[in-house]
């Protein structure tokens, strides 16, 4: 019986040593665990930076044509704040001084190439024009200022979370002491956790029975934002302490400050989350923390209970209490004077227009990014806080959004037959617009919804081109003349009648719209009123592999076979390609590649891209020119000439263009300054039976009539003529081209 | 008998002359030799009429040595020193005659180089805001920071697409980051905008011979040269230049190229 009771016992002691020394395993195990988390995040990445994505600056130049209710728009996208009374602090603007006066406070910022300091100016208007710009402090007339980009979108996986990192040193003593004094004012006399502090939030909140108050000091703050979610119970706090003693253990009381600093979530800005103290100075008060007041340093700390419930934004009375409270308490530590108290609580609260970044431009986001993922994996791109600068104008996206959209609005209702019953294979189109001189791309919409349909027909969709491409015939026929020895020019006079062109074996036979034949035509009229016959003549004259090579010259990329009906535009190519061709011409021969992506700086500001401008002389100018008077004619005499019905009237060049079997409709168009192209048809078989007169160019003109309302109008200059040096080689380069007066047509088949 | 006098008189004055030039080459403050471009220029009718300039003394120069010191000199009021030629000789005290002297440059063309002189009341706001601009990013350059000066000068040609001289200094500020092709090709386009601006055309061929100096095309490069200071004989890029391809003659390897 004894030795039965005695097995037992040692078994029950073997059993226990087991548990014993299972448990003492397991506990130091989890500890291991617990202690490998700390000093992973501690010592390895501790944050994600989302890269942020920039549209172009906003350039003001005395002179510049300039709508104020633009400049205000503009402004409450990038977060200034109306005013009544003169902007006092960055971020405030007020417009009612003066008619035709705006004042604004600058926000700091930092560009690839310049640290713009935030400084209040003073912009007179006369009429739309830039009359003046002055330096509010010192009454210093200035040429320019500039306005800080509009950030477009962030690129982050699942949470935006907007942080700079700063060393312990660059934030003020006060900042530090104010935040311990309401967070956890025995930080430097405990190890990670309070039982002090414990006992006074357990006192406190079973007096009042309610959560008034938590335990938790820094550490266990900072470990939970590190590793946990924000749930308070039992099995969420005891690793929390576990890893904040570990913590306490490992790094020093300056280590952990330092993290917790820049940890702290402080608010709300659409979907970015606003963390760490740097980047809430900013957001709250547009600079930087050196600068904040006792005030404004209150108010900040204040906020860590809870950022959104109390933040100046939305809740201003919650967020003046709390500040007063801070206050008060520093004021009992005596970490602040009477006097510094008293002067605090006369500060006014910050104020900005809450701007959500609203991932606007997407089909031209979605293309940037896809030029980027050539030099920065994912990875880079979501989590190294890139700044990244584009040429996008927001207010032309929209614009260009806008045209689109209601443009095949307007369609479907003209036209029943182009409605369809699903979103799937409903009438689509699509616009980009381009700077001909520098090739920067400032619009881009790649299809009528995004969000149904992220398919860039911009870019990603190759069709016909239809009479767009017969600029191209002409052009080569200015160039080098016919196999014939013709020498064209815009009044040579040629062909439009019925005519079979026999090549390889086989027979091509071109046919003008609705079967009309024109005779003797010249090739200006040919052109203007987009005659396939004649174009086909002279095509034929020129030699179709030497019309590729102007269009290939010109920016069309996609492979163009030699044949016959390439003059017609039957080869597939891009709108962006059609846009880049085009801006060749309207840059005086000088092609540019398609800028979407300008710099690319990191988070510390080191500029890792440029892409600058890049144009090559690859037309002589004076061809250019020539091409430019002639499509300027179709919209002032031929396919294009209800642009000017519709009430566009500025100087402009342009071509339209419809496949033959009507399935895709174009319009390309540019003033010297801006070009569009415009696309209208199905992503399926289906045909709109539409040309692009009809289609796209009204799409285009309504664009254009908006984007270019706030610029000079200006014509098409030709290049000025060089003097006679003797041996002197006129023309572009060393490319012996001939002197000649430019407004003469080019009556010499020369080309470079 | 006055002939007598007279020839006696000039050698004296050569005499003393080559004495003279000797010494200062010596001290290496000599006076530098007229250029003398290879080809003859032919008639400049198409150019306008030279803007009034300091007049130019022309005293009898004699060449330097090849290998002598050449002196930074004010281009504008004095004559460009000769660049290498083929039949270049090397004598020192040879004076040359009037028949194998080169054919007269047209003076140095008035300096056209501000470009806030050129906003006028009748200036557009685009072009006056530009040239402004443009004359910033000339500062920056000169200051040494030509990626600064790129932004700032690739708004100047968005501003106004008209201003060839923001091509101009685009080409410039390329050239000075090292890319000569892309500076190669912002002078064509400035060129074909700036033609009827002689001053100017002057500047861009000598920068484009810069720029081929720079990529070895060391005739292309002269050829360059010599076109500016055909179109302003102060072009003061060109006559250094010269004068620093006289100094350091191109090897017969680096002149193929």
């Amino acid at each position: 019986m004894i030795k039965s009771k005695l097995r037992i016992l040692s078994l029950s002691l073997v059993a226990l040593l087991v548990i014993t020394s299972s448990g003492l395993v397991f506990g130091a195990w989890y500890l291991k665990q617990l202690e490998d988390k700390v000093v992973e995040k501690f010592e390895g990445r501790k944050w994600v930076f989302p890269s942020k994505i920039y549209a172009d600056s906003y350039f003001l130049y005395v002179g510049a044509n300039l709508r104020s209710q633009d400049l205000v728009e503009k402004l409450h996208r990038l977060g200034y704040y109306e005013t009544q009374s003169a902007p006092k602090v960055k971020g405030e603007f007020r417009t009612a001084a003066k008619p035709g006066q705006i004042e604004i406070y600058l926000h700091d910022f930092d560009s690839p190439t310049d640290q713009f300091k935030g400084v209040p100016i003073r912009i007179a208007l006369q009429g739309n024009v830039i009359a003046k710009i002055e330096d509010s402090l010192d009454g210093k007339e200035l040429t320019y200022t500039e306005l800080e980009p509009e950030l477009i979108t962030g690129l982050y996986e699942r949470i935006w979370q907007e942080r700079k990192v700063v060393k312990l040193a660059e934030v003020p003593p006060l900042v530090i002491k104010t935040i311990l004094a309401v967070e956890d004012e025995r930080f430097f006399h405990h190890y990670g956790i309070d039982p002090i502090g414990i006992l006074r939030a357990m006192w406190v909140n079973l007096r009042t029975r309610s959560w008034q108050q938590g335990g938790s000091t820094l550490t266990q703050q900072l470990v939970k934002n590190f590793f946990l979610s924000d749930e308070r119970t039992m099995s969420r706090k005891i690793p929390e302490a576990a890893m904040a003693v570990i913590a306490e253990r490992k790094y020093s009381k300056q280590t952990i400050l330092e993290n917790y600093l820049n940890e702290i979530y402080l608010g709300q800005r659409g979907s970015q989350g606003i963390f760490g103290v740097w980047e809430a100075a900013q957001f709250y008060f547009s600079k930087p923390l050196t600068d904040l007041t006792v005030g404004e340093t209150a108010l900040l700390a204040g906020l860590i209970r809870a950022p959104n419930r109390l933040s100046p934004y939305r809740s201003p009375d919650a967020a003046i209490k709390r500040r007063n409270v801070v206050l008060a308490k520093l004021l009992d530590d005596r970490i602040i004077s009477r006097k510094q108290f008293d002067a605090a609580l006369r500060e006014q609260l910050p104020r900005r227009s809450l701007v959500k970044v609203t991932n606007e431009g997407p089909f031209y986001v979605d293309y940037l990014r896809r030029e980027l993922e050539d030099n920065y994996s994912n990875s880079v791109l979501t989590k190294e806080g890139l700044r990244i600068f584009s040429s996008l104008d927001l207010q032309m996206q929209r614009m260009a959004e806008r045209a689109l959209v209601e443009g095949l609005k307007k369609l479907e209702a003209a036209h029943p037959a182009l409605r369809r019953k699903t979103d799937e294979d409903s009438l689509e189109g699509a616009i980009v617009v381009l700077r001909p001189q520098t090739g920067e791309i400032k619009a881009m919409v790649g299809g009528r919804n995004y969000g149904k349909s992220q398919f860039n027909r911009v870019f990603q969709a190759k069709r016909q081109p239809g009479s767009v491409f017969k600029p191209f015939v002409y052009l080569a026929a200015l160039m080098h003349g016919g196999q014939s020895g013709t020498i064209y020019s815009p009044d040579t006079v040629i062909n439009d009648s019925q005519f079979t062109w026999s090549y390889d074996g086989q027979e091509w036979q071109p046919h003008n719209y609705n079967n009309e034949y024109f005779g003797a035509v010249t090739v200006r009229r040919a052109l203007e009123n987009s005659l396939n016959s004649a174009t086909s003549r002279v095509a034929q004259d020129v030699g179709i592999r030497r019309v590729r090579d102007v269009a290939h010259r010109l920016g069309i990329q996609s492979p163009l076979p030699a044949v016959p009906a390439l003059a017609l535009g039957a080869a597939e190519v891009t709108p962006l390609e059609v846009a880049v061709a085009f801006a060749t011409l309207a840059n005086s021969g000088a092609r540019t590649r398609p800028l979407a992506v300008k710099q690319v700086m990191d988070k510390d500001s080191k500029i890792l891209e440029r892409r600058d401008v890049r144009p090559e002389q690859v037309i002589n100018p004076q061809l250019a020119y020539a091409m430019n008077q002639l499509l300027k004619g179709v919209l002032d005499r031929g396919t294009a000439a209800a642009a000017r019905r519709m009430g566009f009237t500025r100087p402009a060049a342009g071509k339209t263009g419809t496949t033959n079997d009507y399935k895709d409709a174009w319009f390309v168009g540019y003033t010297p300054d801006l070009l569009a192209v415009v696309w209208v048809g199905f992503d399926g078989p289906a045909k709109i039976g539409l040309s692009g007169a009809e289609a796209a160019l009204p799409i285009w003109t309504e664009f254009m009539k908006n984007a270019t309302a706030s610029m000079p109008v200006i014509d098409f200059i030709g290049p000025a003529l060089p003097p006679q040096t003797g041996d002197s080689k006129c023309g572009p380069g060393e490319t012996g081209e001939p002197c000649a007066d430019p407004t003469v047509p080019i009556k010499a088949s020369s080309g470079t | 008998m006055l002939k007598k006098t007279a020839r006696k008189f000039i050698a004296s004055r050569e005499i003393l002359g080559s004495v003279a030039v000797l010494v200062l080459a010596m001290f290496g403050c000599a006076p530098q030799p007229p250029y003398r471009p290879p080809a003859p220029p032919v008639s400049t009718a198409r150019v306008p009429p030279a803007p009034v300039a300091p007049p130019v003394k022309e005293s009898p120069r004699p060449t330097l040595p090849q290998d002598s010191k050449i002196r930074e000199q004010d281009v504008r009021t004095k004559v460009p020193p000769t660049p290498p030629t083929p039949n270049t000789t090397t004598e020192s005290t040879r004076q040359p005659s009037a028949s194998e002297s080169a054919p007269v440059l047209p003076p140095p063309l008035a300096d056209d180089s501000s470009l806030l002189a050129k906003i006028t009341p009748g200036t557009s706001p685009q072009r006056a805001a530009s040239l402004r601009l443009t004359d910033e990013g000339r500062k920056i350059l000169d200051a040494g920071d030509p990626s600064k000066a790129l932004s700032r000068l690739e708004k100047t040609i968005v501003i106004d697409s008209t201003n060839a001289y923001g091509y101009f200094y685009l080409a410039k500020a390329q050239y000075r980051m090292g890319r000569y092709k892309e500076s190669l090709n912002f002078l064509d386009i400035a060129e074909s905008r700036l033609g009827a601006e002689p001053f100017w055309l002057a500047e861009i061929h000598a920068l484009r011979g810069e720029n081929y100096r720079a990529q070895g095309q060391l005739q292309r490069a002269e050829a360059s040269y010599n076109q500016a200071l055909r179109l302003n004989s102060g072009n003061r890029t060109a006559v250094d230049a010269l004068a620093r391809m006289q100094a350091d003659p191109p090897t017969s390897q680096s002149a193929i190229k």
